[in-house]
């Protein structure tokens, strides 16, 4: 009878947490349209100076406001002490507004948001990340915010932010390959020549050569092309890796030769260090945005804002180059700068597929998995 | 109905209503994130979607065609790691425990060191040592032989399971050492008298005797490796060795799927029960193993002559695998601008500690630290005691279905931190607890709850029934048999699983990491953060700093206070 007692009020209790789950379930998402982030142009000095008007005018709108909010809570997947670098600046920049952070990788930040945003609960304000603001976006946990500085950034999205960018290069290691022997295209090291020597991050999984293989087929428009270039890839037979960084860190090791493909910033920091490491400034990169999505249900809404602005202005800018970020913007010119490393001319790829920025699964199961796996 | 009836009687006599009522609150706080997450598994769609309730998770499970291949690799690895790891560390706790072995105080503590090392810290040093092109060895071979045979391969299965067998090895040691310590001799006696030798006796008496501890650890072990993500991706996908937790992680990873994931790990679940149920059906008869007795008990300490120096070379031998040269390597990489073979060789002319200031201004580092040391004692101590407390409502109340306890207390190890720590997530949000240290603390307590209570129960079949009964007759209640014969003679395992859980929660990253809060820093997941960016040597170096503060204390708890971790 006890014991029966006992299961009765575990099962009640348990009953209870599953109706407010479904709860939650039933909260319905958002119905924000999904926009697609739009290369832009090189912006004449005139755009500069607009967009630094434009900046002044939204921060003194936007500044008491949050002032009075007093906080701003970060969601980042970016190391902690860039993280912290640029938190302590715009709290320098603009007192009054504490600033705490929680670092996580795109996926437990994904899951944490979605399962915070269907509890109703208002815990994060921004959302600094490559991946996941787009796919929260999908799933309506996104709030809209277009830039008043649109006309300066490489890549603008109409509803998150690009306040950064992931640059792709095709990267190798100077002891183990010569110059002559260096791959003259992304396609090009499907080479067979180049079998055994690749360290291939896994296509089949949300990382950079999905995100890579997602802006040459926006950019090839070529079926046959495309399924030639991932058969190639395959034929080289050589594992494909689930770790960008540990995969980056064997090829300088000497493990592998060339590094399909790593991120600029931590190329250009590595070879700072004097690591045998270079990348192949004749291969266009392959550009993402990073993003400072705002949370739909954001506890300090202005503060959010403020800070996605003063991010892309000069200002901002000049912190995330600091931590030897990428700049989101045409007209910043830094180490990371696709003008500065690359050659003059270069046209950087963008990734600008909707169906990968929101269902990167779904895209690769569409077209990547068919000819990887068949 | 009469039995039953009587049986109230009893345990209300007895008193043993308090444990069983406190068993039911840990195992509460076991099972309520673990069914909110079971109920996951049968929803549709994804995070953020309208969810219903359908099969569909399950049925992409069983569609799956490379499940069986997988599961197959898993299945492997774990048993290769947990025999292993086991193992060794049963070896290490007789050689210890029971034998002559030279330098007492060191062959005591050397075992106990490697614990310290985070895995995937020696994940990393084994990667740099064993890698076909570009390892330690590999070019030592070259260097000295003048080809290179890639002799060893850290991306193989059997690079992946002696990485993950070591890291093993502790928990089996921890395990098996208060076992050997605390033997009926009669035994053992009795085979000397009859003309056994040393090395026959072990084999046919005292391993016999130690069979339940060893299968906890084994299950243990064998769990832990199934269900682990850094030993597969780092060392087994550049091999093209793909095992089964990789599903579940891409479930959550690339769909962002929670109900998806839990779906697959059901999948371990099963194989967890399976697991489980082996393990209970070869210790039914626990009273076969009862090593104390109401007849008194004292170690003996075998005299294993010449071989003695054997034994000690064995512990050395592993203390150098197992960490002196792993965090050799370590140091060596925190100090040289970049790892490759031959700036690894110029050492130490290259050698620099920028990569420790860079550690030691890192922005969470003491704050960290203080919550992570501060959580890790208190929830060594209550799941430590708690995991007693049921393993003493099941083996000791007689209480009729505690044996469920059996089944919940195990139950978390079938599930990939990441998805436990979903189903804790839901149930703190909306209340005070959330971003607190307290829903930290709760997932701790959860993931670690299996060891602290296996060990328990492990530790509870070698005491015979006749201590306590005795008591029982002559009426103690439930505390005194608890508190005075229990707890007492537990007391070696007890000090093992303080000090094995205290090292796991302090080092902590996957069940943390979702818990952690704006503000409420946890060390391990801040420090370890630079593994994840690639910044390897920042992170040995973060590493190193780290083992020695954990190395000093170990050592001053051993030196200057006496503490004894399982002896």
């Amino acid at each position: 009878m006890v014991k029966n007692t006992t299961l009765t009020a575990a099962i009640v209790f348990l009953a209870s947490v599953c109706t407010a789950q479904s709860g939650w379930a039933a909260e319905k998402a958002a119905d924000k349209p999904a926009q697609k982030p739009v290369q832009k142009a090189q912006p004449s000095g005139n755009a500069t100076m607009a967009a630094a008007k434009a900046f002044e005018k939204v921060s003194k709108e936007l500044y008491p406001k949050a002032k009075k909010e007093g906080a701003l809570i970060i969601y980042s997947v970016w190391d902690i002490e860039h993280i912290r670098a640029i938190s302590d600046a715009f709290s320098k920049r603009y007192p009054g507004i504490k600033t705490s952070y929680w670092q996580g990788r795109n996926p437990e930040i994904v899951t944490r948001v979605l399962t915070e945003f269907q509890g109703g609960q208002p815990s994060v304000d921004t959302i600094l990340s490559d991946n996941a603001p787009s796919v929260l976006r999908a799933a309506g946990a996104m709030a809209s915010y277009e830039t008043v500085q649109k006309d300066v950034l490489v890549l603008h999205d109409p509803t998150l932010p690009t306040v950064s960018l992931q640059v792709q290069a095709l990267t190798y290691n100077t002891k183990k390959l010569k110059p002559a022997d260096l791959p003259k295209s992304w396609e090009d090291v499907a080479n067979p020549k180049y079998k055994g020597l690749v360290a291939l991050d896994d296509p089949m999984r949300a990382g950079p050569l999905s995100s890579m293989l997602a802006g040459l087929w926006t950019q090839w428009n070529d079926q046959t092309r495309f399924n030639k270039f991932i058969k190639g890839l395959k034929a080289l037979n050589v594992p494909v890796h689930k770790s960008t960084s540990a995969m980056f860190r064997l090829v300088v090791a000497g493990e592998y030769e060339i590094c399909m493909p790593a991120l600029l910033h931590d190329v250009i920091h590595d070879k700072e260090k004097g690591t045998p490491i270079d990348y192949v400034k004749s291969v266009p990169p392959i550009v993402f945005p990073r993003q400072a999505g705002i949370y739909a249900k954001a506890p300090h809404p202005s503060a959010a804002k403020l800070f996605a602005e003063w991010l892309i202005s000069e200002e901002g800018q000049k912190t995330i180059d600091g931590i030897g970020r990428e700049s989101s913007r045409n007209d910043f010119k830094s180490k990371t700068s696709i003008e500065m490393a690359f050659p003059k001319g270069t046209k950087a790829i963008p990734v600008t597929d909707k169906l990968y920025l929101e269902d990167p699964k779904k895209w690769l199961d569409r077209n990547v998995k068919p000819i990887w796996e068949g | 109905m009469t039995i039953s009836w009587n049986s109230f009687k009893i345990a209300y006599r007895q008193g043993t209503f308090v444990p069983i009522f406190a068993s039911l609150i840990a195992g509460g706080a076991i099972i309520t994130p673990i069914i909110i997450v079971l109920l996951r598994s049968v929803t549709t769609g994804k995070l953020g979607v309208a969810m219903g309730f359908s099969a569909e998770n399950y049925l992409r499970v069983f569609a799956d065609r490379e499940i069986w291949s997988l599961l197959n690799n898993s299945l492997l690895y774990a048993a290769g790691s947990a025999a292993l790891g086991t193992g060794v560390g049963a070896m290490l706790a007789w050689i210890v425990a029971r034998t002559n072995t030279p330098g007492k105080a060191l062959v005591e503590l050397m075992p106990l060191y490697p614990i310290l090392m985070p895995p995937i810290m020696k994940n990393i040093a084994w990667i740099l040592l064993l890698a076909p092109k570009s390892g330690i060895l590999n070019n030592m071979i070259e260097q000295i032989t003048g080809t290179n045979p890639l002799f060893f391969n850290a991306f193989s299965m059997a690079g992946m399971i002696w990485t993950f067998g070591l890291a093993c090895v502790p928990l089996g040691y921890l395990f098996l050492l208060p076992v050997f310590l605390s033997f009926d001799p009669s035994l053992e006696e009795s085979a000397y008298i009859a003309g056994s030798k040393p090395v026959h006796t072990m084999l046919h008496i005292t391993f016999p005797l130690a069979i339940p501890a060893f299968l906890s650890a084994f299950v243990l072990n064998f769990l832990r490796a199934l269900r682990s993500f850094e030993t597969p991706v780092l060392q087994g996908t550049p091999g093209g060795i793909n095992v089964f937790v990789a599903r579940v992680y891409d479930s959550m990873a690339l769909e962002f799927n929670t109900g998806l994931a839990t779906s697959y790990s059901m999948v371990l679940v099963v194989l967890s029960v399976i697991t489980l149920m082996f393990y209970v059906r070869a210790t039914r008869f626990s009273e076969r193993y009862a090593t104390i007795t109401g007849k008194g008990y004292r170690v003996k300490v075998i005299d294993i002559g010449p071989w003695k120096y054997v034994t000690f070379l064995a512990v050395f031998l592993y203390f150098l695998v197992g960490i002196a040269i792993p965090f050799i390597v370590l140091i060596v990489v925190s100090m040289i601008p970049y790892f490759d073979y031959e700036t690894f060789m110029q050492f130490p002319s290259n050698a620099a500690l920028t990569n420790y200031y860079t550690v030691m201004k890192h922005p969470s580092f003491v704050n960290g630290l203080y919550n992570s040391l501060t959580l890790s004692i208190t929830i060594a101590l209550v799941t430590v005691l708690s995991g007693i407390i049921m393993a003493f409502t099941i083996y000791r109340t007689r209480a009729y279905g505690t044996k469920i306890f059996e089944f919940i207390g195990t139950l978390p190890l079938a599930f990939p931190p990441l998805v436990l720590s979903v189903g804790l997530v839901i149930i703190f949000l909306g209340t005070p607890l959330y971003n607190s240290l307290w829903a930290l603390g709760l997932g701790l307590f959860v993931a670690y709850f299996p060891y602290a209570f296996r060990n328990a129960s492990g530790s509870i079949v070698n005491i015979h029934k006749e201590l306590d009964e005795a008591a029982w007759v002559h009426g103690a209640r439930w505390r005194h048999v608890f508190f005075k014969i229990t707890l007492p003679i537990l007391k070696p395992s007890v000090g093992g699983a303080l000090f094995y859980i205290f090292i796991e929660a302090i080092r902590n990253v996957d069940v943390a990491i979702l818990l952690a809060s704006p503000g409420k820093e946890y060390g391990p997941v801040t420090l370890f953060e630079y593994f994840r960016v690639g910044q390897w040597a920042e992170a040995a170096a973060g590493g190193v700093i780290y083992l020695i503060i954990l190395i000093i204390a170990v050592s001053i708890a051993k030196f200057a206070f006496n503490l004894k971790f399982s002896l």
